[in-house]
């Protein structure tokens, strides 16, 4: 600690950063993402659970795989009360996963390839072990006093919800060592920061501009909407709340240009674009966001077989800034939650959902893809599709390229967190630690145990779903309609049939980039006939194998597909690839 | 050489219409030969080079059948390849051709009604607050029966009127009466195409919004009674081999589509009561009802057999309409209301076509009438949906329990949702129960000459119907 009473925090300039990525400010846009747990991914110093060496030495694989960008959960020192989301220290690494170095060496490795990444940054709260919180709760008069919010009473800002009904009672907790309520929106053991006190905000863009200084490309911010609190509001996306993301994604563009923020405001579409910010400037606040509820309605398009969950959420999809991103993904290492609900759509999704068992049931818990698909082949083929084509940069969940399974039997969260299947070998080739010391067993079960699926076993055969994921990838890769192009839905009279048009004109040399893609949500064969008018003259090629497709006339363009079958085509106007 | 008047031409290609009209989907008089064609009234739209003629010609097929028919001709010196298959006829050196296939031509049509012109007595019109693009080409919609229409770029979908007949399209009047009173419900109409014959009003054209990404009420409730036939007869379930299961419990569950369609058809009936006005029904309109129930049994129990066991019950059960106490309500309907006249858009359920029964006179069709029936056709929808899909060797009984499970599942859901936006129609149930019937039986009939295999389909349900409630 410092003379003046303040904890003497690591530095940047005490570490050797990374290499830089390389240089597109816009990369966000047309990445993969790939999240990836830490400790699932691989165990270097064989203590049975994942760490950031081993994690670096799975590098090449992420790079063949056609990997962007990285998403790595928070792996800060923490008491691990909330899966890592309770920081004790903002400034130091999970003793189990390694060092700063570790980390430096990781982005380093990962930038050489071209792969970028990001971490989670907590700045609604901090774990009650965060020197902070302990000073602030030991010497109200201190520099600390005022970093959280205190109060005599717990009966302020009555009109917050709770939003862990289960587990918590209130928004304010006792904490008898100052003798006052302190505020926490999530558990009682993650104290709010207080952002009215203005070093708390200097504080966390410290944090930032700590890892920023390192290397790393960007931040998935957690928990957005709750930093402000104000009497007689819910404390929800406040105005300056926004204030305080424009700050800093200032910081960001000014200093680190190219990293980016990607905020999680689990909230409905029209309310999410707010934290994309000024739309006249392009955007202003963070440069991406999930798209939750449209991952549901994914799932709920196919069972029902039906476009229309798909299209309505689309249809209600607000227009973003130029510069800004949707997220989108199937799974994560989250269950889903159905809070983003508004109120003219609680409606719809009641109907939808609640009174469905299945839907509730498969949806709403843990579950890995490949489970939730009955282990089909062409279900699993037309999400990844889905996923990889519709507006949004699309994040894979580690493990779900090779269809892995969960463990429904390992409590909370834990099912989708296990060991990733690299080998038929011992512990899947995760670690070479005593399988009595893996952090949770790797999955054993006669079809999704690490026997039958795993990357070494995938890599070597053509036709598994990890090589078909990687040619998909590569193929979205090869056309910016995917990531850059406007998103219009083609409308036909077969309800079953998903169409739509993604399309990027091209600027200076480079050609206008027109992709079609046909998705049938059925498990039978169907016809379609879309209305392809405006394309009159072009030809589609299809993007796996280049086929030629007969050219666009004035009528109606017939397609039969097979059952969860789908197309990527380019519309295409030369000659360019027939025989002479 | 002079060009012909728009008169003279159609007179000088009446032979080739003679020709032509049988083969046209749209036209109603098939089956009997045409003796000729003599024009009503032909007016030039546009141009000289290609030139859009407006034609309404009236077509001999003897004393009784001698209808009128609207016609939109082209005429170039140079007929494109692409337009080859509309050709109609030569004249002079000049090919006529029928214009719906011409996007040049169409557009004329827009652009009229963009202008509000009137072309010797044919009014083009835009709807208050319409805006029309021009520029947007046309192409026509396939698979019609009666009507042409073509759909401009993505916008807006004119609908030609293709047999003409005296009095106002009521598909006309009630769009634009539920517009003026904000109807979600509908496609917004944008504009029409008016005009007289012998004084009377009649209606060329209706221009509405495009619902470029809807789909037919019809084709999604056969896709879930697809997947749950799928699900229940080929799949070996828990409780054994193709047990039947519960339709809640199936992925193509339609319930809560069903439900939302309830609300829609509800609330077009209120919109339509707001607008138009709803009142307590004539003395004598259900003694005339049930007699035109009545006298619709007898001429089907002559021509079809199969039907006779069920008389006595379905006499029963249309003269309990006689004795219901308490006023029952008549207003502007549907009138047509079946699966296949409603759409699924983006934004919920939209209704189509409000022409009316096609068969009826005008006056039937425009007639205050209990908006009952059309909750009855729509219930007959959902049984016809059910029984709809082809399926090979597969156990009679126990499809028949799977489909009356599915009809009757999204039946309830449709009056749950009615009764969210009006008086819940089960509360009515013997007029209801009338109306059903009254629609099987005039299913009995056509079954019986068109589709034999199907007719079970409403003979069931009259069996259902007539024991359900005794």
């Amino acid at each position: 600690m410092s003379p003046d009473g303040y904890l003497v925090e690591p530095q940047a300039d005490d570490f050797e950063p990374a290499t830089a990525a390389p240089t597109d400010p816009y990369w966000y846009k047309r990445a993969v993402f790939y999240e990836v747990l830490v400790r699932a991914f691989h165990d270097h110093d064989r203590n049975g659970a994942g760490d950031l060496i081993g994690l670096t030495h799975k590098l090449d694989y992420l790079e063949w795989l056609g990997i962007d960008c990285l998403w790595l959960p928070p792996f800060y020192d923490s008491p691990l009360r909330d899966g890592g989301y309770d920081i004790s220290d903002f400034r130091a690494v999970l003793p189990e996963f390694g060092t700063v170095e570790d980390f430096v060496v990781l982005l380093d490795e990962a930038h050489k390839r071209g792969i970028r990444v990001i971490t989670d940054l907590v700045m609604n709260h901090t774990s009650d072990q965060h020197p902070w919180f302990q000073e602030s709760r030991r010497d109200p008069e201190g520099p600390y006093g005022d970093f959280y919010v205190w109060s005599d009473k717990d009966t302020v800002y009555p009109d917050a919800r709770v939003i862990f009904v289960d587990t918590e009672t209130s928004n304010w907790t006792y904490d008898p060592v100052r003798g006052q309520f302190y505020w926490h929106r999530f558990f009682s053991h993650q104290p709010d920061l207080n952002y009215d006190n203005p070093e708390v905000g200097e504080a966390m863009l410290g944090v930032l501009r700590f890892w920023l200084d390192l290397g790393i490309d960007g931040f998935r911010l957690d928990a957005v909407p709750y930093l402000f609190e104000e009497e007689g509001t819910n404390c929800e996306n406040l105005p300056r709340t926004h204030e305080f993301l424009k700050r800093c994604r200032k910081v960001v563009d000014c200093e680190y240009p190219g990293r980016v923020l990607l905020a999680e405001a689990n909230q409905w579409p029209t309310d999410v674009v707010e934290y994309f910010g000024d739309p006249a400037a392009g955007g202003d606040e963070a440069h991406m966001a999930f798209h939750f509820p449209l991952m549901p309605r994914i799932f709920m398009a196919v069972r029902r077989e039906s476009r229309f969950p798909i299209s309505e959420i689309l249809a209600q999809t607000p227009p973003i800034p130029r510069n800004a991103q949707w997220g989108i993904f199937l799974r994560n290492h989250d269950e889903l939650t159905l809070e983003m609900v508004t109120d003219e759509e609680r409606d719809y999704m009641y109907s939808e959902y609640v009174k469905d068992p299945r839907m509730r049931a498969n949806i709403g818990i843990r579950r890995r893809l490949a489970p939730l698909l009955d282990n089909d082949r062409n279900q699993l083929e037309l999400f990844t599709a889905l996923l990889l084509s519709l507006p949004g940069s699309p994040v894979l969940y580690y493990g779900d390229e090779i269809g892995m399974g969960d463990n429904i039997w390992l409590g909370d969260r834990d099912s989708v967190r296990t060991p990733m299947q690299w080998t038929p070998d011992r512990n899947a080739g995760f670690s070479g630690c005593d399988p009595g010391r893996i952090y949770l067993p790797v999955i054993m079960d006669p079809v999704y145990g690490y026997q039958a699926v795993n990357v070494e076993a995938q890599s070597a055969s053509t036709q598994s779903l990890l090589n078909w994921t990687r040619r998909m990838i590569q193929v979205r890769r090869e056309h910016p309609a995917f990531g850059l192009g406007d998103f219009t839905e083609l409308g036909s009279s077969n309800p079953t049939v998903l169409a739509y048009r993604r399309s990027h004109l091209g600027e200076g040399d480079t050609s206008d980039d027109i992709v079609l893609c046909v998705n049938n949500l059925s498990r039978f064969p169907q016809p379609v006939e879309l209305d392809l008018g405006e394309h009159e003259g072009g030809v589609p090629v299809e993007l796996t194998g280049g086929v030629r497709f007969p050219p666009i006339g004035e009528l109606p363009y017939l397609l039969t597909l097979p059952g969860h079958g789908f197309y990527w085509f380019q519309i295409v106007f030369s000659d360019a690839g027939r025989e002479p | 050489m002079i060009t012909p008047s728009a008169t003279e031409l159609l007179a000088e290609i009446a032979d080739s219409l003679t020709a032509m009209l049988p083969e046209q989907r749209w036209f109603a008089g098939k089956g009997r030969p045409v003796r000729g064609v003599s024009p009503v009234r032909a007016t030039d739209l546009a141009g000289a080079d290609p030139r859009l003629v407006h034609a309404v010609i009236e077509v001999d097929q003897g004393e009784q059948h001698r209808d009128r028919y609207q016609l939109l001709l082209g005429v170039r010196s140079d007929l494109p390849d692409n337009l080859g298959h509309a050709w109609v006829s030569a004249c002079g050196d000049q090919a006529v051709y029928q214009a719906i296939y011409d996007p040049d031509l169409t557009a004329v049509l827009l652009e009229l009604m963009a202008q509000g012109k009137d072309l010797d007595g044919l009014r083009f019109l835009a709807e208050p607050g319409a805006t029309l693009d021009p520029k947007q080409r046309s192409r026509p919609v396939g698979a019609e029966q009666s009507n042409t229409s073509l759909v401009y770029g993505q916008a807006c979908i004119l609908k030609l009127f293709r047999k003409i007949t005296a009095g106002r399209s009521p598909d006309l009047e009630l769009h634009r009466a539920l517009a003026a009173v904000g109807c979600q419900y509908i496609a917004t109409p944008l504009g029409g195409i008016e005009g007289e014959l012998d004084s009377t009003p009649v209606t060329y054209g209706m221009l509405t919004k495009y619902l470029r990404n809807a789909a037919e009420g019809w084709a999604m409730a056969t896709a879930s009674m697809r997947d749950l036939l799928a699900e229940s007869l080929f799949t070996e379930g828990a409780s054994g081999p193709g047990g039947p299961i519960d339709p809640a419990e199936a992925g193509g569950d339609f319930a809560s589509e069903a439900h939302r369609l309830g609300q829609a058809v509800a609330s077009v009936h209120a919109d339509l009561a707001t607008a138009l006005g709803s009142s307590p029904a004539p003395p004598g309109y259900l003694d005339a009802l049930v007699d035109g129930m009545h006298g619709r049994l007898d001429s089907v129990l002559r021509q079809v057999p199969e039907l006779a066991p069920h008389e006595d019950a379905l006499r029963a059960a249309f003269d309990a309409v006689r004795d219901l106490e308490g006023p029952v309500l008549v207003q502007r309907i549907h009138g047509d209301l079946h699966l296949g006249q409603v759409l699924r858009s983006v934004t919920g359920w939209v209704l189509i076509d409000f022409e009316g029964e096609p068969m009826a006179p005008l006056d039937a069709r425009t007639a205050p009438a209990s908006p009952l029936r059309d909750v009855a056709g729509m219930l007959r929808s959902f049984d016809y949906a059910a029984n709809y899909a082809p399926l090979g060797d597969v156990d009679p009984e126990q499809r028949a329990a799977v489909t009356l499970a599915w009809t009757t599942r999204n039946q309830d859901a449709f009056c749950d949702g009615y009764a969210q936006a009006a008086p819940d129609p089960r509360k009515q149930t013997v007029l209801l129960r009338a109306f059903e019937l009254d629609k099987a039986v005039y299913e009995v009939n056509y079954e019986y000459h068109n589709r034999p295999p199907w007719l079970p389909i409403p003979l069931g349900a009259i069996t259902r119907l007539t024991t359900a409630h005794p």
